[in-house]
């Protein structure tokens, strides 16, 4: 037997060897780029479920919520959570076209949040909230008073609710508006995301 | 002779005023006479501390170090200065003062932290670019000339053993 009869049995272990010991050097080299860069925003219930949400609030009373931000920008980001509420006649947060091009409410924030994620790390913040009110029954209107929010007490008075024939409810949105910091300006600029949830103000008769 | 003892008591009195009055100048003043300036002062103190201790984290992020500790320190700070600005906001300038200056007070320290994280980092990055990329390439070339060196040894050998 020739030695270069092993040429191609000797030629793969050697080519074996050597992609095994350059593996590290192609897993750092080898990485498709993202392309993508983007951040999510979400609300969860108590049980950090998506399904029981408050709905019908009762004066007084304290619900819970996780509010999550997911950084997938591809760097620490500084946001800004805005809490706002509205009724259904006051104006909303756009929803339609190109993300960069929607605008924020034009409603006075009622409580900035800052927020710090890491690039793909997701920060959950538990939201303990209740709201005081007054049902005005001769106008059908409920008179929000105050918004309690993490044990930090919130002026909401010009805030008024009118009955909603429709879903028979007294119907507000309580919203989280998420702005992101700009280096470049050296501000908050509004980041195109909200999330909010429809409360009842329940009245008891 | 007879007033003596009242005039001793006089004296305690008066010097116990005197002793209470500037113990209380230094456990009262500092709470209750902030002003607005003061408190508005103190929040963009703040501001710009949370935003310097940003940076410092977002570099050393960049570098690749673990900013998770550090996140959690400044998303704390973050809700001190947020609660500044709604105290702020209802005229409670003495509040917003003492958030804010919590706030500053909580980050004291943190810039160096998360500049010798970044630090940290950038060693631990040479380490990896050392090790995995130019040792595992030269690594693999050298498995490769060695073999090719090899073979070209076991060839003449074969040869010789022939001849």
């Amino acid at each position: 037997m020739r030695i270069t009869d092993y040429g191609l049995l000797y030629w793969t272990v050697v080519g074996v060897l050597a992609l095994l010991v350059a593996s590290p050097f192609f897993s750092r080299v080898l990485v498709y780029p993202r392309t993508e860069f983007f951040t999510e925003l979400w609300i969860l219930d108590e049980n950090h479920k998506a399904e029981n949400y408050p709905y019908n609030i009762t004066r007084g009373q304290n619900y819970t919520i996780y509010l999550g931000i997911g950084n997938r920008l591809g760097y620490c980001a500084y946001y800004m959570v805005q809490v706002k509420f509205r009724n259904q006649s006051q104006p909303a947060p756009t929803s339609f076209g190109p993300i960069e091009n929607r605008l924020p409410s034009s409603l006075p924030s009622l409580f900035n949040m800052a927020a710090f994620v890491a690039d793909e790390q997701v920060l959950e913040i538990p939201i303990t909230f209740s709201f005081n009110y007054t049902w005005d029954e001769q106008l059908s209107k409920v008179e929000l008073s105050s918004l309690r929010l993490n044990g930090v007490w919130l002026n909401m008075s010009n805030c008024t609710l009118s009955w909603d024939a429709d879903k028979k409810a007294f119907r507000g949105i309580l919203f989280f508006e998420l702005y992101l910091y700009n280096a470049d300006t050296n501000s908050f600029k509004y980041h195109g995301r909200f999330v909010g949830l429809w409360l009842n103000m329940t009245v008891s008769i | 002779m007879k007033n003596l003892p009242r005039y001793k008591n006089l004296t305690i009195i008066f010097y116990t005023t005197i002793l209470f009055l500037y113990s209380a100048s230094f456990i009262i003043s500092p709470v209750l006479c902030y002003s607005q300036e003061d408190a508005r002062i103190a929040i963009q103190s703040a501001e710009g501390t949370v935003l310097n201790c940003y940076w410092a984290v977002f570099e050393a992020e960049k570098a690749g170090a673990n900013v998770s500790s550090m996140l959690q320190v400044l998303n704390e700070a973050g809700w001190l200065l947020s609660r500044a600005g709604v105290a702020y906001n209802n005229g409670d300038f003495n509040l917003a003062y003492e958030y804010a200056t919590n706030c500053t007070q909580m980050l004291d320290g943190r810039v160096d932290e998360a500049n010798s994280l970044k630090l940290e980092a950038e060693n631990a990055r040479r380490m990896d670019f050392l090790v995995n990329y130019v040792g595992s390439s030269v690594g693999a070339v050298a498995i490769v000339v060695g073999g090719y060196a090899f073979w070209v040894f076991l060839k003449r050998r074969e040869k010789t053993v022939e001849a």
